[in-house]
């Protein structure tokens, strides 16, 4: 269950010239159990809207959430740029995680950009249990690669910088089945990633961003279009029936 | 103790505070939260007759003080609504008021018969949704189309009758009056003023329906000017809303001649904003002396 929480930024470093990583306290945490997946909604200073930001990690002992919160407009650029100290409300954990797999299963993850952030908390999760961890990391260029240096030391990573990171995925598929695939990042990496996993018969689960407004579910705006095998066409909520979709669900570039 | 209750038009409420059609849903979300029968009623998410999928995205662009959406009235249905939501709402003491469009006039006399057969306490026709093409605030748009669909409905409602308004017209009472002389029971008003956002780097919409209907305090003053002309221009009941976020906000609509409130936007970026305002609309009342919310109605003093 979702709680509005009170949020004290307690640590800020900065990861690219763009994206930080920020460390939250949480005054009403108790009993909150945020699973990897699920995602926060943030207010923002100076903006009407709260922003939906990916869990990242989450210290039940310290009571301290994690997010990986890149500069992108006005609002990420005002959580950004919090200082050390300062509050805002936070309203956590919302939506759907990562499916749970049986333990001892073989399970690849495949972020992109921004989207490596919540893969980082679902590989930390992952890695007490699954036994074939692969991450497929890419980055548009050297300069915003992020989390590479803690995913290489929880899963068996590739890092693909400025190249299609879901050729490195095609790659490994060649010889090796994993039993799913869990992926966030741009559309046309995990469209692609479709294509690929659907040819090789591999469940694929991934994560989708749109522009939202309460977030959990109640105002329709966050819509994002689907596909029953039926064939009725319509719209599902990116925040509460998502973020995380079984990717044939889905409609993908 | 002071007395928050109101009557609108002969449907009891136990204070002037309804969550507004649209950024509520069917109460599932925020009932997850807090006791959702803490509102003095729930306007549910606008219903047609038949499942509608709504707009493609993207529905929703921020403005500095209020949002633009376009959803385009995606909703399950009536017979969807009375058989999978309004249980399950009635069961948690909720006063319900069924939100109904349609595209037709028929379309929407058809809903509400259904309706009216159902434990509702109340319809609130909208005749001014800004995002569909047909229907819609095209309704709404001019007093003689405006009274017709409201006679429409009202000779097939057994329930009090409200009728929602659109802001995009040239003189809102005259619309107000024309809907009260065809059978309404209440009048709401505002709904969104329509809009439109560019990217300009892109050069191209924010909305994917290219225009949409701009909601928040941008939109307060607008709907406090309005408030107050309808209010002297009809004998029925107003209901006010349009960027309410605080129970001082609440107490001006009422002010301006309101009977209850309506709290839309204010859901979307404070989840738990209808149990604040109703605790800063109650502190309100203590702090100025006032034993009665509906002491308020019509208050406003002209010097």
């Amino acid at each position: 269950m979702a709680r509005d929480c009170e949020a004290r930024l307690v640590s800020r470093e900065r990861l690219t010239e763009d994206a930080a990583d920020l460390r939250f306290e949480l005054a009403q945490a108790a009993g909150l159990t945020p699973k990897p997946g699920q995602f926060a909604h943030m207010e923002a200073p100076g903006v009407f809207l709260r922003r939906p930001v990916s869990i990242a990690g989450f210290d039940p002992a310290e009571n301290t959430a994690r997010f990986i919160v890149r500069a992108a407009g006005k609002g990420t650029r005002s959580i950004a740029a919090l200082d050390p100290g300062e509050t805002i409300k936070i309203l956590m954990p919302l939506g759907n995680p990562f499916p749970t797999v049986s333990p001892g299963g073989d399970i690849w993850l495949v972020g992109g950009g921004l989207g490596v952030a919540p893969l980082m908390y679902l590989a930390r999760v992952l890695s007490e249990t699954a036994r074939g961890l692969k991450s497929f990391l890419g980055f548009g260029d050297r300069k915003s690669v992020f989390g590479a240096a803690e995913m290489g030391g929880l899963s068996e990573m590739t890092l693909d910088v400025g190249g299609l990171v879901t050729d490195r995925v095609s790659e490994a598929l060649i010889s090796k089945r994993p039993d799913a695939v869990f992926s966030c990042g741009p559309k046309p990496m995990m469209g692609t990633l479709k294509k690929i996993c659907a040819a090789r018969g591999v469940p694929l689960y991934v994560s989708l961003e749109e522009h939202m407004g309460c977030g959990v579910g109640a105002c329709l705006v966050c819509a994002c279009a689907v596909r029953a095998p039926g064939g009725t066409a319509g719209y599902k909520r990116v925040c509460r029936d998502g973020p995380v979709f079984d990717a044939r669900e889905v409609a993908l570039p | 103790m002071r007395n928050m209750s109101v009557d609108l038009c002969g449907v009891k409420l136990k204070n002037p505070l309804i969550a507004a059609s649209g950024t509520f849903g069917f109460g599932r979300e925020y009932d997850e939260l807090y006791d959702i029968s803490a509102w003095g009623a729930i306007a549910v998410k606008g219903l047609t007759d038949e499942p509608r999928a709504g707009n493609p995205p993207r529905r929703i662009a921020e403005t500095s003080s209020g949002i633009l959406n376009s959803v385009g009235l995606q909703n399950p249905g009536v017979d969807a609504f009375i058989r999978d939501e309004l249980p399950r709402l009635a069961s948690r003491g909720a006063t319900v008021i069924a939100n109904v469009a349609g595209s037709t006039a028929e379309s929407c006399a058809e809903a509400a018969r259904k309706l009216s057969d159902s434990p509702v306490a109340m319809i609130e026709l909208n005749i001014s949704c800004p995002n569909v093409k047909q229907g819609g605030a095209q309704f709404g748009a001019c007093p003689e189309d405006a009274a017709r669909v409201t006679a429409a409905v009202r000779s097939v409602c057994s329930r009090p009758l409200m009728v929602k308004l659109s802001p995009n017209v040239t003189d809102i009472a005259s619309i107000a009056q024309a809907v009260q002389d065809a059978g309404a029971d209440a009048v709401s008003l505002i709904n969104t003023v329509t809009g439109m956002a560019i990217e300009a780097r892109t050069r191209r919409p924010a909305l994917a329906n290219i225009t949409g209907g701009l909601s928040g305090p941008a939109i307060k003053p607008i709907a406090l000017r309005m408030v107050w002309q309808t209010a002297g221009g009809v004998r029925v009941p107003v209901v006010g809303m349009g960027g309410i976020t605080t129970g001082t906000d609440a107490a001006e609509f009422m002010i301006a001649g309101a009977t209850a409130v309506m709290v839309g936007t204010a859901n979307i970026t404070d989840v738990m904003a209808g149990p604040r305002i109703l605790r800063e609309l109650e502190d309100f009342l203590d702090e100025n002396g006032i034993e009665d919310a509906g002491e308020l109605t019509g208050s406003l003093i002209l010097d």
